[in-house]
């Protein structure tokens, strides 16, 4: 019984520091996206392929960094997946010929770039990166 | 023809697809190439399986895909996929996987249509695809490696989409398909169903089905369930026995699976059922109807666990039984499966598996086992795959 208990706290500790975890990263949007917000469960719901607009009906597209301390923390943070099973849960959409595989690119400033000049591009960037021209959404 | 007509129809669009786009460069028509290609090998303790000298060990089992697909706008994408597979005596050819036009409308309807992938089931869709999940063979009741071919995918078209509920009630994913399936005359849902037999089907054995896919992801985070029916319409096919020619025929008949998954952080729980049941018969002139009763019931319980970045392991219990079979051995299959998976990097990977098989109904091939069968068996896969 007291192994129940210690392991039921470990496992409570172990979540709640989880879900503390700040990600240090922007969610940036084209300007021709509506929404100003949206919520966690919505934005993994784009990124990993189940979903291509925002609740207010607003059409989005994911970019993606190739890797990178800003591509790990947003995976963490709003996935909740590594790189590696990340892109295995792509691949069955590429592969059973339900999805193309998002736009990947090398640099934050690339991200800021190609979101900036494509309608309904949506993507992640650290904060520190400089981001004119892209609206910020708010994630709650 | 019909076959011919859509496949046709979903390729052209592809060209035409790229034709009305001159003006797009390649990069805006977003055309991307993926592929992967594995290496298995088996090794059982008694008892050759799928086709292969297992008993002794054997590579013989190879896999290579790869796909092109074009996105010209948000809403249309097309594409194409083919497939080489060698296992054991099945296969070392290469098979048209999917080929396939998709235009999605909005969140709530998209179509397509084309050769494309059955959405049936948690995993009909992605049985095939090795580099997605962590198993090196799914539960063989449900997911046959032998049966890939014909089961997977479909002439016709599929028509998909997601309505979001109220907050308090999640989403609902749905899917509604038909059209056409046709097992080819060499594929081993007939050579290895029919061994034995005078009866032989030259031109394969196929007809049209219809079914719907509707899955629920719960409020619950992580956790959706499922279920899928498919109905078969009346098929009759060309039979031969010797010089006569007959007809076999199936009649009307039901599939259907329930299942559910839960994937939360690094545990991923999930459970699927199945009732395959079908009837029919073989016909010659002046011969009374041989007829046969098929009614396959199975299931699996499966968990895994991300044990590190890289790894992952898991363990499966599935179940098959044939209920039309006497009691015997070859009724059942009951599988007991630990296995692992170890990620290099998000190109290369690896799996080790090892399964505690009670009962001979699937999977395996007399012809291979001469001397019969032992009721129990142990198998090992190994697998290496690369993807990219």
């Amino acid at each position: 019984m007291k192994t129940i208990i210690a392991i039921t706290l470990f496992l409570v500790a172990t979540l709640t520091l989880a879900s503390r975890v700040e990600a240090q990263v922007l969610i940036i949007a084209n300007p021709s996206v509506k929404a100003t917000e949206v919520s966690k469960n919505d934005l993994r719901e784009v990124f990993i392929g189940n979903s291509t607009s925002l609740p207010d009906g607003s059409r989005v597209v994911p970019i993606l960094l190739k890797a990178g301390t800003a591509h790990e923390e947003f995976l963490q943070a709003y996935v909740g997946k590594n790189d590696n099973a990340y892109r295995a849960g792509w691949r069955s959409l590429v592969f059973s010929g339900q999805a193309s595989m998002p736009k990947s690119l090398d640099t934050d400033a690339a991200v800021v770039e190609f979101v900036m000049n494509h309608q309904g591009a949506i993507g992640y960037i650290g904060k520190a990166t400089p981001h004119e021209g892209v609206k910020v959404l708010t994630v709650n | 023809m019909k076959r011919l007509f859509v496949s046709a129809l979903a390729l052209g669009l592809l060209g035409g697809g790229g034709g009305v786009t001159q003006a797009q460069s390649l990069d805006d028509l977003n055309i991307q190439i993926h592929g992967y290609a594995t290496q298995g090998f088996l090794y059982t303790n008694q008892n050759n399986m799928f086709t292969t000298s297992s008993s002794n060990g054997s590579p013989a089992w190879d896999e290579a895909v790869v796909n092109v697909t074009a996105q010209p706008t948000q809403k249309l994408r097309v594409g194409v996929q083919a497939r080489y597979m060698l296992l054991g005596n099945i296969g070392n050819k290469i098979t048209l996987d999917w080929a396939a036009a998709d235009y999605k409308f909005n969140e709530r309807i998209g179509v397509r249509f084309g050769k494309v992938k059955t959405p049936s089931g948690l995993l009909n869709e992605t049985q095939d695809i090795d580099p997605s999940y962590m198993w090196a063979l799914l539960p063989q009741g449900i997911y046959a490696l032998t049966s890939r071919n014909s089961f997977l995918s479909h002439y016709g078209g599929i028509a998909y989409g997601t309505f979001r509920l109220d907050e308090k009630f999640g989403k609902l994913d749905y899917r509604v398909f038909g059209g056409q399936q046709l097992v080819g005359a060499d594929d081993p849902a007939i050579s290895l169903g029919m061994q034995g037999s005078p009866v032989q089907l030259p031109n394969g054995w196929s007809g049209t089905f219809l079914g719907g896919t509707l899955n629920w992801k719960t409020p619950v985070k992580g956790l959706m369930i499922g279920s899928s029916d498919w109905k078969y319409q009346y098929w009759k096919s060309l039979a031969t026995s010797g010089a006569t020619n007959g007809s076999q025929f199936s009649n009307p008949c039901n599939y259907y699976w329930n299942y559910a998954r839960y994937e939360m952080n690094k545990v991923m729980v999930a459970a699927e059922y199945t009732r395959q049941p079908y009837n029919g018969g073989t016909t010659f002139p002046g011969s009374a109807t041989n007829t046969f009763w098929v009614d396959v019931r199975a299931w699996y319980g499966m968990a895994s666990y991300k044990l590190a970045d890289k790894l992952t392991i898991g363990a499966y219990h599935s179940q098959s039984f044939d209920h039309q079979q006497p009691l015997q051995p070859a009724r059942y299959s009951k599988d007991w499966t630990v296995s692992g998976r170890y990620d290099f990097n998000q190109f290369l990977y690896t799996k080790a598996e090892q399964h505690f098989i009670d009962g001979t109904e699937l999977g395996y091939d007399s012809t291979m086992n001469p001397d019969g069968l032992k009721p129990t068996c142990r198998l090992t896969v190994l697998k290496i795959g690369v993807t990219f």
